[in-house]
């Protein structure tokens, strides 16, 4: 009998320990809640895991957005609501020419208050598509931050089209920490999530040039565990560990700010 | 005449209408069998006597703490060494599907998660784990010492106990992890008929390739098409590492199976890894692999990439044992939900968005990838004076 190995059994009761009083409080800047994990993490194991992860808030985006109001209902201290343009999962890759998901933004915006639109996906030149434009006018007119999965060429398209918006460049769209602080220097308004990257903070150590970046810019960068499919929900404590442990190897002060403060200044304060 | 019908690349790729490319993608696939080189880390790799030995333990189900679990209770030869159940059952049911153990000593990692860098550490796990077999190290010593057969052949692989160190428990675990280990390493798959195709195309033998059935040509076309090739890799169809395609790890409970994430949590954890001082090898080399591995975000919910070989040996399929057939898993990648696939995670991952015949041409090429003669009872070793 060779490998039925034992699965990593991660109960929601017990395991992982509640995060302790003295751990670093974390704001995780990239949550999903979409339909699928309504079913599969009920809102209230949902909210469970997030507090015993020591999160001090979550970013929470769902398709559709019922998940994010169910949530939000159960923890408001603890839920910061932003609106995905997505009904489903689904529209990822065809949301920037469905007219119908510019409605679905405008009515839940009249509806719900929230504090960004995202995290969508947008990648170059369809930045500048009607749909994705319409976007950035909302974002302005409610005074909302855009969440863009974004590569640099419709960061930049965005900027273009409202110089004054406020963007949170998810997962600094996997760019390298050179780029990343190349247009973090160029956009006062941008703010960088790390959410699904390992490298910047691989076996607890922050390389020098991830280093370099975080104390030049460390009013700018968030955490987040981006729980793109249901299992992720209990990867929650898994990843707000992994962040403690990188975030140890910083300057205190530039940690805080990382860990929860600049999650905290941006979108907080509601 | 046989002359006659040998051509260049681009001649038999025309001839049996396969792709630009395609006859040197194929060709990658092979030669087979492959001969694993021995096992640094396992000083009884290839010792005549721990194949014996290791073969007596592999179906002794006194190994167990109940006496009634072999590890041939779930790799069961004549089912392609598996157990044909979605699920396996040792002395309880746990939650994934039991890999085949045919070519393992191919393998880089063991088990569907990783979680052991050597066949022969991977080999003692079940032995100790109260879901399988439930055993522990005092239990295998006791058997050994108290078995004149098995305690003659321990002596003639490992060299005979000189003092009370020698059969210590830990030692006795180890020792039958490793004999298990040269063992299995002799099971071994043979020839399919894709091989005879591969071959008749390496050496431009048209005509020995022409008699390949035309559906599994056509489903190899379409496997290197769709990229398949590009994780089902080389001549054991496996790049031997960890992935999400985008099946569910939920197990239901508030539950889920980790895969990957965790495995290299308790590789790197592991008493009995390459690092740890029964290891073998001395170069430091083997253990290299293992000083090095770490988990990312990506690695949760991974499992390891089967080799394609022997499936219709080895059904049901995926880390869950979810699909009972092959067709169910060319589904899956025909329709796959995308909504699982992070988009900068498994980036070459899309839907194949097969016709049926597109499925049946591939269902083909797939069932074309096993010996018929692999799940068979191997002959038991013999050794002198034991």
């Amino acid at each position: 009998m060779l490998a039925k190995a034992l699965p990593v059994l991660l109960l929601l009761i017990g395991a992982p320990a509640v995060a302790a009083a003295s751990e670093m409080p974390i704001f995780d800047a990239h949550v999903h809640y979409s339909h699928d994990a309504v079913t599969v993490v009920p809102p209230k194991e949902a909210v469970a895991i997030l507090r015993k992860a020591g999160l001090k808030r979550a970013l929470v985006s769902s398709s559709d957005d019922a998940g994010t109001q169910k949530l939000l209902a159960e923890a408001p201290d603890l839920i910061i609501p932003e609106l995905r343009p997505y009904r489903r999962r689904g529209d990822v890759g065809t949301w920037v020419r469905d007219e119908d998901v510019l409605r679905y933004v405008e009515d839940l915006l009249k509806k719900h208050t929230y504090v960004a639109i995202g995290e969508f996906h947008l990648f170059g030149a369809d930045a500048d598509l009607p749909i994705p434009r319409r976007i950035v006018q909302l974002a302005k007119r409610y005074g909302l931050v855009l969440h863009a999965h974004s590569d640099v060429d419709a960061v930049e398209r965005i900027f273009q089209q409202d110089p004054g918006a406020r963007v949170l460049w998810a997962h600094s769209g996997f760019e390298s920490p050179a780029k990343v602080r190349e247009m973090l220097r160029k956009h006062k308004n941008l703010w960088a999530d790390l959410a699904f990257r390992s490298e910047q903070g691989s076996g607890g150590k922050v390389p020098a040039e991830w280093r370099e970046v975080f104390v030049e810019f460390s009013d700018r960068f968030m955490v987040g565990t981006d729980t793109f499919v249901p299992e992720r929900w209990h990867y929650v404590p898994e990843h707000a560990t992994f962040s403690r442990a990188w975030l140890a190897d910083l300057p205190r002060e530039v940690a805080e700010k990382i860990a929860w403060k600049n999650g905290e200044a941006l979108f907080g304060k509601r | 005449m046989v002359l006659a019908a040998i051509v260049g690349a681009t001649a038999i790729a025309a001839a049996l209408g396969l792709g630009e490319g395609d006859v040197r993608r194929l060709t990658a696939h092979g030669p087979w069998p492959q001969s694993p080189a021995r096992d640094p880390s396992n000083a009884a790799s290839g010792n005549a006597a721990a194949i014996a030995l290791g073969h007596r333990l592999f179906f002794d189900p006194r190994l167990s703490v109940n006496g009634a679990v072999a590890c041939a209770t779930c790799h069961v030869p004549e089912r392609g060494w598996t157990d044909g159940r979605a699920r396996a059952v040792g002395l309880t049911q746990v939650e994934r599907n039991t890999p085949t153990i045919l070519d393992v000593a191919l393998h880089r990692w063991f088990s569907w998660d990783g979680k052991a860098d050597s066949l022969w550490s991977q080999s003692l796990k079940p032995i100790v784990d109260p879901r399988e077999m439930g055993a522990s190290a005092a239990h295998v010593a006791k058997l050994v010492r108290s078995d004149a057969a098995l305690a003659c052949l321990h002596a003639k692989a490992f060299g005979a106990p000189r003092d009370r160190a020698a059969v210590e428990p830990e030692r006795a675990l180890v020792h039958a992890g490793k004999a298990l280990a040269a063992f299995m390493e002799t099971v071994r798959s043979g020839r399919a008929p894709f091989d005879d195709f591969r071959d008749a195309l390496a050496r431009g033998d048209a005509e020995a390739a022409a008699r390949y059935p035309a559906a599994a040509r056509r489903g190899a076309t379409l496997f290197l098409k769709s990229d398949c090739h590009v994780c089902h890799i080389g001549p054991a169809f496996t790049n031997g590492e960890f992935h999400d395609v985008g099946v569910p790890f939920a197990l239901g409970g508030g539950r889920v199976d980790a895969g990957r994430f965790e495995g290299v949590k308790r590789v790197r954890a592991d008493r009995f890894n390459l690092l740890g001082p029964w290891n073998d090898d001395r170069s430091g080399v083997a253990a290299v692999k293992t000083r090095h591995v770490e988990a990312t975000h990506a690695s949760f919910g991974q499992f390891k990439t089967p080799s394609l070989r022997n499936l219709l040996h080895t059904a049901p399929y995926m880390h869950d044992g979810r699909y009972a057939t092959l067709r169910e898993v060319v589904r899956h990648y025909s329709e796959l939900d995308m909504e699982r696939i992070h988009t900068h995670g498994e980036q070459l991952l899309r839907p194949l968005k097969l016709s049926p015949s597109e499925i049946d041409d591939l269902v083909a090429f797939l069932e074309s990838l096993t010996d018929p003669t692999a799940a068979r009872m191997p002959a038991r070793p013999s050794i002198s004076g034991c």
